[in-house]
């Protein structure tokens, strides 16, 4: 689904680098799915890691200042898949290589963060990761 | 977000967490989780009615759960939806707080 030429994007919705902006995206990607009939499950999936994916650049790119841009694309390809594609200009961040944690060996050990990028593995049909001359570029896959 | 507590037989307190744990989600329940965390010794949390949990959300639950260990308690989770138990046996949750279906069987584990 993310070979080949990215499709045209079919909605847009750019967001400033605010934690509160996040309560932007549910509705506009339960609008989308609404319009593309998709399943409860797919939505609950788009949700969790565009909401990863989001927060990381926020709290993490940008280091919390609130006035860079990010913009989310929607896109549905041609075989029925739904794509999302996320850009910022922070600075590099390579998601699809960041190496997670072994699991914990005793319950105490689990750390209460860093669960972001392995729920977006999980939850992500496919995730592609690609440089920018200033920022990044993280697209999602979902069948 | 809403959270409201019971006390039930037992001295089990029962959180009844109703909503989206997402990052608002978690930032309107943190504090209370945390008060209830510091001073019950059996928790159920009761996620029923949770829709959606993120990591956020998921940090709502870990920190309160790991202070209720530290004193000796536990901790168990009753009755999240399909998706919910995904997110939270994919972050190996499952290993610190066990999940159950019946609520006699969450009841029957904490004591």
């Amino acid at each position: 689904m993310l070979d080949g030429l990215t499709p045209k994007a079919e909605a847009r919705l750019s967001l400033k680098s605010r934690l509160a902006e996040l309560t932007l995206v549910r509705p506009w990607v339960e609008r989308l799915a609404a319009e593309h009939g998709t399943s409860e499950e797919k939505v609950f999936a788009i949700n969790i890691c565009l909401e990863e994916a989001l927060s990381n650049v926020i709290r993490h790119g940008y280091k919390g200042e609130p006035d860079h841009s990010l913009t989310v694309d929607f896109s549905a390809s041609a075989d029925g898949g739904l794509v999302f594609t996320i850009e910022d200009s922070a600075p590099l961040f390579n998601a699809c290589a960041f190496r997670e944690r072994p699991a914990p060996a005793s319950p105490d050990e689990i750390k209460p963060g860093g669960q972001g990028i392995p729920l977006m593995r999980k939850f992500a049909g496919s995730l592609r990761w690609e440089p920018l001359p200033h920022g990044n570029r993280l697209t999602f896959g979902f069948r | 977000m809403q959270i409201a507590i019971e006390d039930v037989d037992g001295g089990v307190t029962r959180v009844i967490l109703d909503g989206r744990l997402d990052i608002e989600g978690a930032a309107a329940v943190d504090l209370k989780m945390n008060v209830i965390a510091g001073s019950s010794q059996l928790l159920l949390l009761d996620m029923q009615k949770v829709t959606f949990l993120g990591s956020m959300g998921l940090r709502s639950i870990v920190v309160p759960a790991q202070t209720v260990r530290r004193h000796g308690g536990k901790v168990v989770v009753f009755g999240p939806v399909p998706l919910v138990e995904e997110v939270l046996k994919a972050a190996n949750i499952d290993t610190l707080i066990p999940i159950h279906h019946e609520l006699s069987s969450a009841l029957a584990a904490l004591q």
